[in-house]
């Protein structure tokens, strides 16, 4: 009976005994995390009647301030980027807009013009690739602090569009991939 | 940051079911004074025990329902980035999670009353309990990022998470009303040392097309995270560590927040032969009250970039755009904190079993005499074998989880005792567990393992469990 007992013991502390296949955590060094935001950046919207009014070439001229893409979280981990311009035409109009990239001294980094024909036109859409081998310098979005932006009307100050509410509308959006890991 | 990392990702390869609380193999083994602490009503025979401190009733639990460490860490040659991907992130549900519970006794003890109906028992025992729910949505919004060409609303309810440290005082009252039915409740106090809540989140994040501008990005927020107890421990780590033993102790021993709770529980004989037990533990709550501080995001904020609309918006050189956009979102989802007392429920348990046994009577140890026997009756033997069932629920932030246990027990004369359990949970169908319950004259010790066929390979095992205990017994003079 202590026999049994014992043995019965015994098997009961073979089941006890465990193993750990060993881990390989250095694996962890691997991992990517590099998700995509994508986000607008400036929207810009006037009637045509307001060009009429102003009797400047220049229309409209604003800086933006746009300190997002020179902070630390956004600059240290960006590592490509498009940023996406579609502008909308429906006045009399030719007009001309320009962007300026400026870092916080005010120096300018990078411009982007836009030509639009008066209505009726098509909207007119533009990619701008920075980083990833083929596109303009990640440098320029890094160094960013202000998104300078002109209007210029290139036409006359007295014509309507025959179109239902006539406007120039400017869009923009950028898509970047950020490293997390 | 690597320590983070990996802890991360473990959590995470680990978010779990798990039956972390379900003591099955502990259960209606009623030769095990510890047994009281999960069925204050069972069959007692003791004269009186003492737990050894420290070392009787110890029990360490964790495991995963879902994904090993073995399935990502295995040096299997296989890209790290598709394992975590295939095996974690889109595998993985809200569900999932990770919870422990481990629990150390102090000190505890029981002694008969000079009414032998009844037993008593009391002690300290120090408890933590945590789950935290796979943060799906979060976890895929950081791998995969946010785009209107596939846009995905993030649902903010996957934060879902409460852990806490407490001590807890106990006394419990185990008395046999007659020969068939024997029941038994246990007052708690529960000293706080400390307590995470973020169970009741809501809102979304997306990002679609424009009404104006090509992308908006909304976030809808209703976010709560309560601590207590966190910031004076956080403090002295970063700041003094050789306060962190005082902060403790203090908070240990009533200088922390407050909560009171009970445990009930039954033995009844059907016949013979035929025994049904019930048990509702930790029926109670603790008022969170001291070093209170509690982080909110509320709001609700569509964001479509810096819009400038004329003739509203004229050419302003001075004014800062960037900023009032920031301040804009601040205001309308405002991140706040706040001292506000809150209160937290315990996770409640509830045991229940159906016991038939069979084979060779065992008499009781207990030393009776004549005068028990005349006032009492005779009780029912134990017999050498025992065969029945078990359920098991718990009540967790998103709902009640159930496990059925099938077991049988086989008693060795007096000095040995085994048992052996097959448990069934929504997410384990291999657990089987092994308890041995060895008895020395007076010593009394006890080791419980479970899942036992995921021995082989720790690291590739969703469950594991382990329990041990020595206490010293008495069953009175003969």
């Amino acid at each position: 009976m202590v026999n049994k007992t014992l043995l019965l013991f015994l098997i009961i502390l073979l089941g006890f005994v465990s193993c750990v296949e060993r881990p390989d955590f250095d694996q962890l060094d691997d991992l990517r995390v590099t998700p995509t935001i994508e986000s607008s950046i400036l929207y810009v919207e006037s009637p045509e009647d307001l060009l009429n009014k102003s009797t400047d070439s220049i229309f409209y001229s604003q800086n933006f301030s746009f300190d997002g893409f020179s902070e630390d979280v956004f600059a240290d981990r960006v590592l490509e980027g498009v940023i996406s311009y579609e502008l909308e035409n429906t006045t009399s109009k030719e007009l001309e807009i320009i962007i300026g990239f400026l870092d916080e001294n005010g120096s300018l980094l990078d411009v982007e013009k836009f030509h639009m024909d008066p209505a009726p036109t098509i909207p007119l859409k533009r990619d701008v690739e920075y980083g990833g081998g083929s596109g303009k310098s990640l440098e320029i979005i890094k160094n960013t602090s202000s998104i300078g932006f002109n209007i210029t009307n290139m036409g006359d100050h007295t014509s309507i569009s025959n179109l239902p509410d006539p406007k120039i509308i400017f869009r923009s959006s950028g898509k970047f991939r950020m490293r997390i890991r | 940051m690597r320590l983070i990392l990996v802890f991360l990702l473990v959590y995470l390869s680990i978010c779990a079911q798990l039956s972390a609380q379900n003591k099955q193999l502990l259960y209606d083994f009623t030769d095990i004074p510890d047994a009281l602490m999960v069925n204050p009503g069972m069959l007692t025979d003791f004269e009186w025990y003492v737990g050894l401190p420290i070392i009787s009733g110890v029990s360490v639990q964790a495991g995963s329902n879902a994904i090993t460490v073995h399935d990502l860490f295995a040096a299997d040659g296989l890209d790290f980035n598709d394992k975590v991907m295939d095996r974690m992130i889109y595998k993985l549900d809200e569900n999932d999670h990770l919870s422990s519970t481990n629990q150390i006794t102090l000190f505890n003890g029981g002694f008969r009353g000079r009414n032998l109906n009844d037993f008593y028992s009391f002690g300290i025992y120090s408890e933590t309990d945590g789950i935290g729910y796979y943060f799906k949505d979060y976890a895929i919004l950081a791998i995969e990022g946010d785009s209107i060409q596939s846009p995905r609303s993030f649902n903010l309810n996957h934060l879902n998470t409460r852990a806490e440290m407490v001590n807890v005082f106990h006394f419990g009252i185990n008395r046999k009303i007659d020969k068939k039915l024997t029941v038994g409740a246990r007052a708690k106090i529960y000293s706080s040392v400390l307590n995470f809540t973020s169970t009741e989140n809501k809102g979304h994040f997306i990002t679609t097309e424009g009404e104006r501008n090509l992308v908006a990005n909304t976030l809808d927020a209703d976010l709560e995270v309560k601590t207590s107890g966190l910031n004076n421990i956080v403090d002295a780590w970063e700041n003094d560590r050789s306060q962190l033993p005082g902060i403790v102790a203090r908070r240990m021993f009533f200088g922390g927040d407050l909560g009171f709770g009970a445990d009930f529980g039954f033995t009844y004989h059907l016949n013979k032969k035929t025994v049904i037990t019930g048990s509702i533990l930790d029926l109670g709550f603790v008022y969170n009250s001291t070093d209170v501080k509690n982080y909110t995001l509320k709001g609700s904020a569509t964001i479509e970039g810096i819009e400038a609309i004329l003739p509203v918006a004229p050419s302003d050189a001075d004014k800062d755009y960037w900023q009032v956009l920031v301040d804009d979102i601040n205001e309308m989802v405002p991140y706040s904190t706040n001292n506000d007392s809150y209160i937290t429920f315990r996770p409640t348990k509830l045991y229940g079993s159906l016991r038939y046994n069979f084979g060779k009577p065992i008499p009781s140890r207990r030393g009776y005499d004549c005068k028990d026997y005349v006032r009492e009756g005779r009780g029912y033997d134990s017999y050498n074998n025992a065969l029945g069932g078990q359920l098991y629920v718990v009540n967790r932030p998103k709902g009640p989880q159930a496990a059925l246990t099938a077991f049988y027990l086989h008693r060795f004369g007096n000095a040995m005792a085994i048992k052996t359990t097959y448990t069934v949970d929504k997410f384990s169908y291999s657990n089987i567990g092994v308890g041995l319950n060895l008895q020395a004259g007076p010593v009394n010790l006890y080791l419980m393992a479970d899942n036992l066929l995921a021995y082989n390979n720790l690291a590739d095992s969703h469950y594991a469990s382990f329990q041990f205990g020595l206490n010293i017994i008495s069953w009175g003079k003969k």
